[in-house]
């Protein structure tokens, strides 16, 4: 299983590169660890770690503005912890950020339905495109798909990454 | 003293660089430096932030963010953030009034708490509180020198001029032109180009 989510973060870390993605802030999730250890070890991308998800939306915001393509790497109580940036900064000034946010509780998900099931009906409520990632071989086309609607859009783009794309139980 | 007269004391001293400004002070900071180079957020708190973000993306470009008490304290956690990233192009200003002035001007918790020792605490190597407009310039144009990450901290009355003209741009208008700007400035396209794009 190790060696399935370092080959899900390779895909994901080549993914967010194809789409142009050269700065990114990160707050870990236990799920998403080699993700995160990938995008920390990589040397072409700008690797913000945060403290919280909300600072993360005004550093990339400001970087956006300077020319760089952002992501944010997050869980979704990260998501909803920023969800007044996204309003008064990235909706309010048009600011793009591709966003890839682990989903807990997910179907099959122990310990975090809460959170799980309120996820997706904030994001429509704040009028996200929202595309949920379930299988490896979609990577590439989504992460480079929601970068081109955020660029085009001027608007935050959620893909919810789900432990069947993260290659962890 | 009131903040603006703080604003006034460094406008000639901050050149080409890019000011992030928060709540009434936006006014005043346009009043006294005028640029499409000024950018005003409306996420209390996120001032520090945003232009860490800009500071962090442009390391040769001076970035001037100009905070007050009640977004400074609202945006604790992105200090250690900051500081682990340690852009020395980056100007920390905090104005601290010590009530949320465009708010309705009911009292932070700047009174009983020290900004400087909470941002030494978080990470920052320097971080001072000045008392005059003098010493406030003598530690801004020491900080742009130096290239080191300050934050630069003052004690101020509430209130400002009366005769100051209004903001007249919206947020977008606002981006679009800090966006053109440094565009300008930098001699990089920033904005996509949109249908033509590659990507």
């Amino acid at each position: 299983m190790e060696h399935q989510a370092a080959e899900a973060a390779a895909a994901i870390l080549a993914g967010l590169k194809k789409a142009g993605i050269d700065f990114v802030a990160t707050l870990p999730d236990e799920k998403m660890l080699e993700l995160i250890r990938a995008v920390e070890r990589d040397t072409e991308l700008k690797h913000v770690p945060l403290c919280r998800e909300e600072e993360g939306i005004g550093i990339c915001a400001g970087a956006y503005l300077a020319g760089k393509k952002t992501a944010i790497i997050m869980q979704n109580a990260g998501f909803l912890n920023s969800c007044n940036a996204l309003t008064t900064t990235s909706l309010q000034f048009q600011i793009p950020i591709l966003m890839l946010i682990y989903y807990a509780g997910d179907i099959g998900d122990r310990g975090f339905t809460t959170l799980g099931s309120i996820t997706e009906p904030v994001l429509h409520a704040m009028g996200f495109r929202t595309y949920v990632l379930r299988h490896r071989d979609e990577i590439e086309d989504t992460l480079r798909g929601a970068q081109i609607l955020a660029d085009d859009s001027k608007r935050p783009v959620a893909v919810l990454l789900t432990k069947s794309t993260l290659g962890v139980n | 003293m009131q903040r603006y007269d703080y604003l006034k004391a460094i406008a000639d001293d901050a050149g080409d660089a890019l000011a992030v400004c928060t709540g009434w002070a936006a006014r005043e900071w346009w009043a006294v430096r005028p640029s499409d180079g000024n950018l005003k957020t409306r996420t209390l708190g996120l001032v520090s932030s945003i232009a860490a973000g800009l500071a962090i993306a442009l390391p040769r470009r001076k970035v001037i963010a100009i905070d007050g008490d009640g977004a400074f304290l609202m945006n604790l956690c992105g200090l250690p953030t900051i500081a682990r990233q340690n852009p020395g192009n980056f100007l920390h200003l905090l104005f601290d009034n010590e009530i949320f002035e465009a708010s309705g001007g009911t009292a932070t918790a700047s009174r009983d708490c020290d900004a400087v020792t909470l941002a030494k605490g978080a990470g920052y190597k320097h971080a001072l509180w000045v008392n005059t407009p003098e010493e406030f310039r003598d530690g801004f144009t020491s900080a742009w020198e130096k290239n080191q990450l300050t934050l630069l901290a003052v004690k101020v009355e509430p209130g400002q001029p009366a005769d100051l003209p209004p903001l007249k741009l919206d947020e977008l208008e606002n981006k679009y032109r800090f966006i053109r700007h440094l565009e300008a400035t930098e001699k990089q396209p920033i904005l996509n180009p949109g249908f033509d794009s590659k990507l």
